[in-house]
């Protein structure tokens, strides 16, 4: 299952993105996460192969390949977002996000959105903004009161003739203070219930769209974190996703908002192992030239089996991905593989993290010590796309067909 | 056999506690912020006696069980703060059991003037410790070590000696980790610091054993009573926040985080009083107990903490809430001294590769 056997495409993206992990994400990233600062030199640099629209230009811009026409045939969107993701989170899993978290915001439009809505979305996306950074979007679904359980939206969105008016506020939303432009969801057919929840495409400086303020965060500090709020903002229906049939079939509401949740479970778990990975190397490095009290440090099993151990849960979690994005690909159900990937990478990168730590010792109360940056940058896999929890009650719900309590 | 307080452990106890609810609490986030502590602190503590506890001429009265049961107390508070309050105990401790008069007069004329003494184990070999004409010049990086850039003195253990050094010798490089950020932190760099032979505060193994004991039962309780904080957090925030019709604190899965983590520090706790007890009664395997109680409550609150963020959720994550400062201050009771597991295994290993 390991996607790197006999496909020198996907090979070539880690070896691509690998070495632009280590190059150009390493050396920044202590002090993006110290200054809370987006990376927006290197968001350009990197513009021109990793598109903040990736989901929408298909996969030429990174691969120099066009997508396949035959909609039948396997793609390899999926494979390529889970092997890139692995070493983005590698490099540095804030910066991975400024890099990619757009992508959050394109998915929904490139997945339910008429050609129209795409034309719009990549128009609002181009060039560079006032202050002259490149563009970037926000995918604003979770709400003060609202995380888990997105069925209890209270944004609304109320017709009035050729527009909608949104009203309601939004909470943890990635890019939400500098984003050029939010797909935002709303409560559209109160009496529809779950159906009647709908995305919009909003862009910055709509009348009514009011960016809040950034949340200091515990890890994956380079990514901005902000509220959001909607007082009145007028939105023109056109811009309201959901409302055409896709490439996907009829758009229903809340559980197509789902469905895009899952599609990018298996790369949200993948940049965890990227994590892990970097966490196990540092040790590793480390390991292979150091000694403890004159005897080599691969001599003891304290030290080795632990490596060992993580060496275990890393590749597995990696499998894990690895699989839920084949099937994806194939055109196969992955609910339940996408599941099992996040929430395992979630585990192994905090597993990995914190035993890094305890091994480190005092050398880990450094400031700036990057292992300590990525115990911190790791909890979030286990908390936004679905906590952990979620990810379980996804999984036994498809178990015996009910949830439980 | 008896768990029940004296009258003089409960009123210090209580009083501890009103102070960490009232004062500490107030003051962490805040502190923790800034990365320095709140400037009311020490008149507090001090008035609460915090810092002159020690006898100079009967240090041998020291009470480690009423240390431990303020010290989880104190982690409860705020675990950063809380490393400053106990900071004395160590060199005030061992320089009055083992050290000669000019060590004592030096530290504790300090001590009873306001100075504060940080103690420092150089648990990663980065010291050299090499006698010349009857003192010792240190050299190499120390720390990072909490407390020592507001510290006048500091108890420095390093190459099989315990010994007493005024930080004005030292070049501090203050610093601010991610956990305990309030604790005034610094590294130094030492270039051949002369430490004058009446300085030497011990250099019996015997002794630097007991005096890693102290600190590791000091250690054991705070990070329980972080432990304890983390998951007294997450049961409230569960009992308020609702998702899919009910309280979060309704779920099992939850719950069973949440009681785990509540059993584990519990367990932490008893076994750092027990460890303490043990130190208090010069029993022989008080040593051993304070080690295993360092081992349990590091694992403890490492859990709790990473468990509380996750009983939050979103919130968990971001700075308005108490719970992911509680998840960074967590590392330093693992990281202090080292890894205390592999100390354990490599002597161990040396016993039994000696039988
Ligand atoms: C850094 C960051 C970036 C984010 N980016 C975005 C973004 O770009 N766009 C966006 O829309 N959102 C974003 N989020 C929000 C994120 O998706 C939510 O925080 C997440 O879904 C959890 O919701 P919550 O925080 O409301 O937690 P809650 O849903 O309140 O959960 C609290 C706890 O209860 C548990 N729980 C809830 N329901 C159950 C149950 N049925 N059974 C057992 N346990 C349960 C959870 O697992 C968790 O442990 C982001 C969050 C963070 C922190």
């Amino acid at each position: 299952m390991d996607l790197f056997h006999d496909n020198p495409l996907l090979a070539g993206v880690r070896q691509m993105l690998g070495s632009f992990a280590l190059r150009s994400m390493r050396p920044i990233a202590a002090r993006h996460d110290r200054e809370e600062s987006m990376p927006w030199a290197l968001m350009k640099e990197a513009s021109p192969f990793l598109s903040q629209t990736a989901a929408l230009d298909g996969r030429k811009k990174l691969t120099g390949l066009e997508d396949d026409p035959d909609p039948k045939k396997p793609r390899t969107a999926a494979r390529i977002a889970v092997v890139g993701s692995e070493e983005l989170g590698y490099g540095c899993a804030g910066i991975a996000l400024a890099l990619a978290g757009s992508g959050l915001a394109a998915s929904p439009v490139a997945r339910m959105g008429t050609d129209e809505q795409r034309a719009e979305f990549k128009k609002l996306m181009s060039g560079l903004d006032d202050q002259g950074r490149v563009k970037v979007a926000a995918m604003a679904l979770s709400e003060p009161a609202t995380g888990s359980d997105i069925s209890g939206l209270k944004t609304i969105a109320i017709p009035d003739g050729d527009h909608y008016v949104i009203r309601g506020s939004k909470q943890w939303i990635t890019n939400g203070l500098s984003a050029a432009v939010y797909v935002v969801w709303a409560q559209a057919d109160p009496a529809a219930g779950r159906a009647g929840v709908r995305g919009f495409i909003v862009a910055r400086g709509t009348p009514g769209l009011v960016p809040g303020r950034k949340e200091t965060k515990l890890g994956i500090r380079a990514s901005e974190t902000a509220q959001v709020h909607f007082e009145d903002c007028r939105v023109h229906k056109d811009m309201m996703l959901g409302q055409a049939t896709s490439a996907e079939g009829a758009a229903t509401g809340l559980s197509d908002t789902k469905k895009m949740l899952d599609s990018t479970r298996p790369a949200v778990g993948s940049q965890a192992v990227g994590i892990a990975r970097a966490a196990y190397e540092f040790l590793l490095d480390r390991v292979r030239g150091g000694s403890l009290h004159g005897t080599p440090m691969a001599s003891h099993q304290h030290i080795m089996f632990e490596l060992a151990e993580m060496q275990m849960e890393i590749t597995a979690s990696r499998m894990l991905a690895h699989r839920a994005a084949w099937l994806a690909d194939h055109h196969q159900d992955n609910v339940a593989e996408a599941s099992m990937a996040k929430a395992h990478g979630a585990r192994t990168a905090q597993l990995v993290t914190t035993r890094a730590m305890v091994l480190l010792g005092e050398e880990a109360l450094e400031p700036d010590h990057p292992v300590e940056k990525w115990y911190r940058d790791a909890k979030i896999y286990d908390i936004f796309e679905g906590t952990g929890q979620i990810q379980r009650r996804i999984l036994a719900r498809l178990l015996t067909g009910q949830n439980p309590t | 056999m008896d768990f029940t307080l004296d009258a003089e452990q409960d009123l210090i106890v209580q009083t501890v506690r009103k102070f960490a609810d009232r004062d500490l609490r107030s003051w962490t986030a805040d502190a923790d912020r800034a990365g320095t502590p709140p400037e009311r602190l020490i008149a507090t503590a001090t008035d609460l006696g915090f810092f002159d506890e020690v006898s100079r001429d009967d240090p041998a009265s020291y009470a480690h069980l009423t240390r431990a049961l303020r010290g989880f107390e104190l982690g409860r508070g705020c675990a950063g703060l809380a490393a400053l309050l106990e900071t004395n105990v160590e060199p005030a401790l061992a320089v009055a059991t083992w050290g000669q008069a000019a060590a004592k007069d030096a530290l504790f004329t300090s001590l009873s003037t306001g100075g504060l003494a940080a103690f420092a184990h150089d648990s990663r070999g980065l010291l050299t410790v090499v006698p010349a004409a009857g003192d010792l010049h240190v050299s190499g990086k120390l720390g990072p070590v909490p407390a020592l850039a507001i510290a006048r003195h500091v108890l420095v253990a390093a190459g099989g000696v315990l010994m007493l050094v005024p930080t004005s010798k030292l070049t501090l490089t203050p610093i601010t980790p991610s956990g305990w950020r309030a604790a005034c932190w610094a590294t130094a760099q030492l270039d051949g610091v002369v430490v004058p032979a009446d300085h030497v505060v011990s250099s019996d193994p015997a002794a630097i054993a007991t005096l890693l004991a102290w600190a590791r039962v000091s250690l054991a309780a705070r990070a329980a009573g972080v432990a304890t904080a983390a998951m007294e957090y997450a049961q409230a925030y569960a009992a308020e926040r609702v998702q899919f019709g009910q309280p979060i604190g309704t779920f099992e899965s939850l719950i069973r985080l949440h009681d785990d983590a509540v059993t584990g520090a519990i367990a932490a706790r008893l076994c750092a009083l027990h460890a303490a007890w043990a130190l208090d009664a010069r029993r022989a395997e008080a040593l051993d107990l304070a080690s295993r109680a360092r081992v349990l409550a590091g694992d403890v609150v490492a859990r709790a903490t990473i468990d509380a963020v996750q009983i939050y959720g979103g919130y968990g994550f971001v700075n308005d809430y108490p719970v992911e400062k509680l998840m960074r201050d967590a590392r330093a009771f693992e990281a202090l001294h080292g890894d205390e597991r592999l100390g354990r295994v490599l002597t161990e290993r040396r016993l039994q590769e000696a039988v």
